[in-house]
């Protein structure tokens, strides 16, 4: 549980670590959309170069990468699975028996664990390189237009900006809660079925208990130097979008034309 | 028999950019039947190294022999719920680890844990609470609701109730009040001479060191600058002085005094003594 990769921030210092969060956050929109139109294989390659490419000026290793797909890994299993037993067009490739695995069902499942993968790996090099709070700091500037039709954007992000602070806390604690109860001697791998709800328990209650109070005294602490949601704020850090940004939102955009492109006048 | 580490490492998050060695290369005797003190700053690897001796942690190198146990780095362990019951750890902050309805019911869970029966594990339960000092009108209390030091006294129980031939105890009195704190130590000393318990303790606190240990490890980098008796460490303020350490205030007084010409042997180790050497010295002169 200690090595869990997927929206950890990893303090490095490259290029990407240093462009603008908002700049980051529409880019990855983009490419997350162009993900969606169906651009055939030398679309998925293009954007798997043009991602690679920017994993490796971020200076993350891909090994990292790796990792934080491997708990994906699974699911894709399984919709491999479901696949093979649902579709059964194209032509018959392996057939054991009475039952055939289908070309189609091996090419929906491909494209499905190929945009997935290719999703990952996008949002991967945005968490990894932008620290939570100037991706919050990006997402309330983003959602900030839409104040007016009566969208808190304000209040959002500070709600994920919160939420994401807490992830690694809680992770934190769990893994300590679980060791004392082990010093106690609670077995979470063996044990009967009784003495496993037990095991459970003693984590839960725990747990929540110090996420309470956590909130409370992170509630109080807010209180106390004066956060009042709604109120205007100044910034202790003011955004702004130079000209890498401006290349790295041309970049996500051409890509984003070159799919649409490639799926319906190539 | 002894608690030996050799050539033990341990690294945190290995394999990710967050990889931490905090410990290097440990070497070390704990003596059996005897009260030892970790010592070390923040950060020095203090708890990692105490959560060795129950297996919490497994060694990235080297190995621990706890008990009759050996561990070894890269190997798989089983049975490691007997040797939790054979050495009793005390979280730092353990208090966050109560989730029982009742009390007595929290410090009995550790005990039935380990196949004791309910009704032994209810009575092993009241004694721990009587030693650790909460009466009868504890037993039926929410433990939620409990003060922090009444918590930690619990907590502290809760694993004095499992009967472990060795204590192995976290920062147990931080945060306590001082009469608590003199309190909880003298116990840990009662368990130690009365009942031949191993005692390990991480503390901060020179005075505890100096008043109720008998060995001390001092920690400092993920590495055991210092292993030895507390009357070697405390013979002078020297050892101290060049540990960054703020030596108790017995040592500190003799050390002042000697400035002014008073000249001490190595059995001055309380109040009562160095009032008894200053009044003979005084007399002479006088
Ligand atoms: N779960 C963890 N993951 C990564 N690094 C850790 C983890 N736990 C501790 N460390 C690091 O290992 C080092 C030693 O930590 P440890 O808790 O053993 O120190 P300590 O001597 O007990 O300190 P203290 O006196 O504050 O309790 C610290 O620098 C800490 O940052
Ligand atoms: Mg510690």
């Amino acid at each position: 549980m200690g090595n869990i990769t997927l929206g950890r921030y990893i303090p490095l210092d490259s290029p990407v670590h240093k462009l603008d969060p908002r700049a980051k956050i529409m880019a990855m929109l983009l490419v997350l959309v162009a993900i969606f139109f169906p651009a055939g294989w030398l679309g998925y390659g293009i954007i798997f170069l043009a991602v690679s490419f920017m994993i490796i000026l971020s200076k993350l290793s891909f090994n990292f990468i790796w990792k934080s797909m491997k708990p994906m890994m699974f699911m894709m299993f399984f919709l491999f699975i479901i696949n093979c037993l649902v579709l059964k067009t194209g032509t018959p490739l392996l057939t054991i028996g009475k039952f055939a695995i289908y070309s189609d069902a091996v090419k929906q499942t491909l494209y499905i664990v190929v945009r997935l993968l290719l999703m990952i790996m996008i949002t991967t090099c945005l968490t990894a390189t932008t620290k939570p709070l100037d991706l919050t700091l990006g997402i309330e500037d983003l959602l900030s237009p839409f104040g007016k039709i009566g969208v808190p954007s304000h209040e959002i992000a500070m709600l994920i900006s919160i939420a994401l602070r807490f992830i690694p806390d809680l992770i934190d604690e769990t893994q300590r809660i679980i060791k004392a109860q082990e010093s106690r001697g609670v077995d979470l791998k063996e044990g009967k079925i009784m003495e496993r709800i037990m095991a459970v328990l003693s984590l839960i209650v725990p747990l929540f208990v110090s996420a309470f109070q956590r909130a409370e005294d992170l509630a109080n602490a807010m209180e106390a130097r004066g956060y009042a949601p709604g109120e205007p704020r100044t910034r202790y850090k003011v955004l702004k979008m130079r000209r890498s940004d401006w290349l790295l939102l041309l970049g996500a955009a051409l890509l984003l034309a070159g799919m649409i492109f490639l799926a319906f006048f190539a | 028999m002894p608690i030996e580490f050799e050539h033990v490492s341990y690294i945190y998050s290995d394999g990710t950019p967050f990889r931490y060695v905090a410990l290097s290369d440990v070497n070390l005797n704990i003596e059996e039947g005897k009260m030892t003190a970790v010592i070390g700053r923040t950060g020095s690897g203090k708890s990692t190294l105490v959560q060795h001796l129950n297996a919490l942690l497994l060694p990235s190198e080297g190995k621990v022999k706890v008990l009759d146990r050996v561990i070894e780095a890269g190997s798989k362990p089983k049975q490691l719920k007997s040797l939790r019951g054979q050495v009793g750890l005390v979280f730092q902050f353990p208090e966050y680890q109560l989730f029982e309805e009742t009390v007595l019911k929290d410090v009995a869970f550790g005990p039935k844990n380990f196949g004791v029966s309910e009704a032994d594990a209810a009575e092993k339960a009241r004694k721990a609470l009587k030693l650790v000092g909460l009466d009868e009108s504890y037993e039926q209390r929410s433990p939620l609701e409990l003060s922090g030091g009444q918590k930690r006294r619990v907590a502290i129980a809760g694993i004095l109730a499992m009967d472990p031939s060795v204590i192995v105890l976290d920062e147990p009195t931080a945060g306590l009040d001082p009469q608590g704190t003199v309190d909880m130590m003298k116990l840990f000393r009662e368990l130690n001479k009365k009942h031949g318990k191993t005692i390990l303790i991480v503390t901060h606190d020179m005075e505890q060191v100096f008043t109720f240990c008998d060995n001390v490890i001092v920690m400092e980098n993920g590495k055991p600058r210092i292993s030895a008796t507390v009357g070697e460490f405390f013979k002078d303020s020297s050892l101290c002085r060049e540990m960054d350490i703020l030596p108790p205030a017995l040592i500190r007084m003799k050390d002042a005094l000697r400035e002014k010409g008073f000249r001490f042997d190595g059995n001055v180790n309380d109040m009562n003594a160095l009032a008894g050497a200053i009044v003979k010295q005084v007399k002479k002169h006088g």
